[in-house]
């Protein structure tokens, strides 16, 4: 039971990284809990000389839980500037109004 | 691709009541998916609406512009320009331009309405392939996507009973699509920098497979003169989303 509880607990830590990195936003939060849980559970189901790998998910998933907090609270939704995609609005509008004359 | 497109813009199109439709009005949206059971915030939507005004007519440009958020940009950049030249007071469409960016799916159509509305001159373009051109018969009444959006804001919803709908035919994609939109009543609702807000509650239905469910796919609409659209809640085959109202300007 306790090697299941780690490879588990292993599998949605990494899991957690990527959902982490990626802008999921709160949507972290499902692995790492579950990360968290498993933890929790083969750290309880360890021996004291066994308790060492648990701990480490255990603080990677604490870790990435702060993590998303401050990305949730301090990085800002904005829409980047994008002056391709500027010009092109300016170059059409110029065909359109080409277009509606011969309308 | 395809789908996403039709969907947010459909999505779009029905949030709106009984106004006048103003030049310069800007409302900006935050377009959410729903991953998991959290929403999460995916990109920015922007109508627009400006007057044209050309050697012999004035127009009115409506346009909706979607873009995602700088985050979501490395993996999947999304920036979609809907747009259409309406006469100001019928919002009868005479152009009609979309040209879509989605991941790296490319897409532009533009649609030249004949005088009486009963045909279109298509020019298309997708990805790697030439560009096409078609002729094809409509309906009087048919419009594009944004004028419908715009259209749909003029109908006075307070003098319908719930349960009661309103039709109109919209063409997308080349293809006519019937559209209904039921009035469901009035509910208060928060309505982002309005503030809360007595609003009129739509369900959108449409005889295609892009949208799902029975009254899942809703907009409420303020029940003041305005007419804007502050939440828009819709269903589709791949999850469920939502547009929230964060910015409005000259309503």
């Amino acid at each position: 039971m306790r090697k299941l509880y780690v490879i588990s607990a292993v599998f949605f830590a990494v899991l957690g990284i990527v959902f982490t990195i990626l802008p999921l936003g709160t949507i972290a939060f499902l692995p790492i809990g579950i990360t968290l849980i498993l933890s929790f559970l083969a750290i309880y189901k360890s021996k004291f000389n066994q308790q060492k790998l648990p701990k480490i998910i255990l603080f990677i998933s604490v870790l990435t839980f702060l993590v998303v907090i401050g990305k949730v609270i301090f990085v800002r939704d904005i829409v980047a500037s994008d002056k391709l995609f500027e010009q092109n609005k300016v170059e059409s509008k110029k065909e359109d109004i080409k277009d509606l004359e011969g309308l | 691709m395809k789908k996403i497109a039709f969907i947010i813009c459909f999505i779009f199109t029905f949030g709106f009541g009984f106004s006048q439709i103003k030049s310069n009005e800007k409302l900006v949206y935050a377009a959410s998916y729903n991953m998991s059971g959290l929403m999460t915030q995916l990109a920015q939507v922007t109508m627009n609406t400006e007057t044209i005004k050309t050697s012999k007519k004035t127009f009115l440009h409506l346009s909706w512009e979607a873009a995602t958020f700088s985050k979501w940009d490395n993996y999947f950049k999304i920036r979609d320009m809907y747009e259409t030249y309406v006469d100001p007071v019928t919002l009868k469409p005479s152009l009609y331009k979309r040209d879509i960016y989605e991941g790296g799916y490319t897409k532009t159509e533009k649609y030249i309405f004949s005088a009486n509305g009963n045909s279109i001159n298509s020019t298309t373009k997708k990805r790697n392939r030439p560009e096409t051109k078609k002729a094809f018969a409509v309906s009087s009444s048919t419009r594009d996507i944004i004028s419908m959006i715009y259209k749909l804001r003029t109908i006075n919803f307070s003098q319908y009973k719930p349960g009661q709908s309103a039709s109109f035919i919209i063409v997308f994609d080349e293809k006519e699509y019937p559209v209904y939109v039921k009035y469901m009543g009035v509910e208060t609702i928060s309505a982002g920098p309005l503030g809360k807000k007595q609003c009129l509650k739509l369900s959108v239905t449409a005889k295609t497979d892009k949208l799902k469910g029975k009254d899942k796919n809703l907009i409420w609409i303020t029940a003041d003169a305005s007419r804007v659209p502050v939440l828009i809640r819709f269903s589709i085959p791949v999850g469920t989303g939502q547009l929230m109202l964060s910015n409005a300007s000259g309503i």
